[in-house]
């Protein structure tokens, strides 16, 4: 009920909860080895929360047993002062009235144990909530404060009644034999330390590759299938690996991703849209970079039209080169078809004049379209207002009204 | 990449272009070899395929041009181009020197500035055709630079037009001349060296001039922003 060990125990030895619960309270009768038991089971028994059970081996044969808990550090201290005080309050009547010296040295090795254990169970908790050690320094005061107050009651404890230079011995001889027994388990210690250490390392090695070997079956394996399925046309074999590659390599040297686009990520699909659609290389070099906005919207959609144009009627190589400076953004589409006389395009065709221009025009950039028989380069020009970021807008009225 | 596709026309001398291919991949210097051989002017002398190997070889050919890979197994330092370049810097200063053109896939301009820092002449991308490539190798051959659309596009931003602001010590060698800027952004439009000169009215070996005043101050700058920017840059 305190920290769920009933509950867990019950599950792990098949009986009913509430046989565990009354054994476990008749055993509190007798000088308190139920309490102790409960305490005990809490400590050594891992959580049911994390459903991954650790492999101390705490837990003999089938050592399974998990607690059922939600624990709560306030409740299970007001239980056990309830208990303490219904000790005394029975012992009273049997006519132990145990002396002041007696319960406090008692009080205090309670208290310590609470404050070590409740550190346990806070670490117990991140590891498997957050698997990352937060706030360890908190953890090893609490750990040596509780210790540490342990050891006073169990030393006012013993010394309860002796001379100083006798206690001064008992001490003398804990601290020996403590040494003793520090001495021979820390190897040991240390062993385990660096083994869950290893282990911890080795995890995130594993996920790492894991995380590779996904994106790698996911991308390249089904690239190299599909390759080998349209072995005999040359054209989307070289479309399929012209967009792996482009792929694999934003993985590897590309950005990680942000929540924002940018002229620059925008651009990069378009042109890779335009590249997929038609399987004619675009090189595309950027230069720089910045925020997105309509009108830089309006620019790419511009551009995207244009490298549709270049890769229709000319074919490969086009050559696309972008420029994010400070008071504009230019861009530029290179091919080296026959060329076209951009005068002589009919009215109704709307590619070039609506899409390109008119829509540079309309969000206050130019359009220039030049061709000769080397090919045709369309030029796109978009200035920037001066303060760097800032919505954008065609008029100043701002500035006019102030 | 088409700046480089103006031939072996203009070459000065009529001699054969001795080339060592480095490369750990055996099927693409085959395929190499095989794109070579269509130019009688250039001659396959020798092949690597790991730093040590690339050091021994270059060393004991002598070749005019290295077709160097970026990545290289082998060698103390990443990437491997890099340390091929930086053990065989006493063939690069003597009469007959060995000039290097890096050839990568990568183009994580981290690597590519750092090979073109130590000593190599250009830098093209292993997806150039045949004919570019071996334009490319005798321009190197001739003591010129290459420089692929990208290169261009990465010195662009590197020397960038907001970078230049504030005035530093060196500042001939950290910043672009209006003319040279010029020149790399036609390259990175796309422009041939021969469309270059045309475009600027000036002649190709003008074009070759500024191509080789900035491939040196890429190389000399000490502008801790050439550096930074590559390793925070890892475009396209």
């Amino acid at each position: 009920m305190i920290a769920g060990v009933a509950t867990g125990l019950a599950d792990h030895l098949g009986i009913s909860i509430k046989a565990v619960r009354i054994g476990l309270i008749v055993a509190s009768f007798g000088s308190g080895a139920g309490l102790i038991l409960y305490a005990w089971l809490w400590a050594l028994i891992p959580s049911v929360e994390g459903a991954p059970v650790s492999s101390s081996g705490v837990l003999a044969p089938g050592g399974t047993a998990v607690r059922a808990r939600d624990s709560h550090l306030g409740d299970l201290a007001l239980g056990v002062l309830l208990l303490l005080a219904g000790a005394s309050v029975i012992g009273a009547r049997l006519g132990w009235a145990p002396s002041p010296a007696a319960v406090l040295p008692v009080l205090v090795v309670i208290g310590g144990t609470i404050l070590a254990y409740s550190q346990l169970d806070e670490v117990e908790r991140s590891r498997w909530v957050a698997r990352a050690g937060v706030g360890t320094r908190g953890a090893v005061l609490r750990v040596g404060g509780g210790l540490v107050i342990v050891l006073v009651g169990v030393l006012l404890l013993v010394v309860r009644g002796t001379d100083l230079a006798s206690a001064g011995r008992v001490l003398a001889a804990t601290f020996a034999v403590l040494s003793g027994i520090g001495l021979v388990l820390a190897p040991w210690g240390l062993r385990l330390w660096r083994d869950l250490d290893a282990e911890r390392a080795a995890r995130i090695r594993e996920t790492e590759r894991a995380e590779i070997a996904a994106h790698l079956h996911d991308s390249v394996l089904q690239t190299l299938a599909l390759i080998q399925r349209n072995a005999d046309d040359a054209t989307s074999v070289a479309r399929l690996a012209r967009s792996q590659e482009r792929d694999l390599r934003e993985w590897l040297y590309g950005p990680r991703p942000t929540a924002d686009a940018t002229v620059a990520s925008v651009v990069k699909a378009a042109a890779a849209e335009v590249e997929d659609r038609h399987g004619v290389a675009v090189d595309l070099v950027l230069v720089g970079d910045g925020p997105l906005d309509e009108r830089v919207q309006a620019l790419v959609f511009a551009l995207r039209e244009a490298m549709l144009n270049a890769v229709r009627h000319a074919g490969a190589p086009v050559s696309v080169y972008v420029e994010v400076g400070p008071d504009a953004i230019e861009a530029f589409v290179r091919d080296r078809g026959a060329g076209f006389d951009p005068a002589s395009v009919p009215p109704d065709r709307l590619g070039v004049r609506e899409s390109i221009i008119g829509r540079m025009e309309r969000h206050a950039g130019s359009a220039t379209v030049r061709s000769d028989p080397d090919g045709t380069e369309v030029r796109l020009d978009l200035p920037l207002p001066r303060t760097a970021s800032g919505p954008v807008s065609d008029g100043t009225p701002e500035e006019a009204l102030s | 990449m088409s700046d480089v596709r103006n031939g072996p026309g203009t070459r000065s001398t009529g001699g054969v272009v001795r080339v060592v291919l480095v490369d750990d991949h055996m099927m693409f210097r085959s395929g190499v070899r095989a794109e070579l051989a269509a130019d009688a002017s250039i001659e396959v002398v020798g092949e690597a395929a790991d730093v040590e190997e690339a050091v021994r070889v270059v060393h004991g050919q002598r070749p005019d041009v290295v077709l160097l890979d970026v990545h290289l197994p082998g060698g103390r330092r990443r990437p491997g181009g890099r340390d091929v370049l930086e053990r065989s810097v006493d063939l690069v200063g003597t009469a007959t020197p060995v000039r290097f053109l890096a050839l990568s896939v990568s183009d994580a301009a981290e690597d590519v500035i750092a090979v073109i820092r130590a000593g190599a002449r250009g830098y093209v991308t292993k997806t150039i055709s045949g004919p570019d490539l071996a334009a490319a190798v005798h321009r190197v051959a001739e003591g010129d630079a290459v420089f692929s659309p990208r290169l261009a596009g990465f010195v662009l931003d590197a020397f960038g037009t907001g970078a230049g602001e504030v005035a530093t010590v060196d500042e001939e060698l950290d910043r672009l001349s209006t003319r040279e800027g010029e020149v790399m952004r036609l390259i990175a439009r796309g422009y041939a060296y021969k469309e270059v000169a045309k475009e600027l009215f000036i002649s190709i070996k003008t074009v070759e001039t500024h191509v080789s005043a900035v491939l040196r101050k890429l190389q000399l700058s000490n502008r801790n922003e050439l550096t930074r920017w590559a390793a925070d840059r890892r475009l396209l």
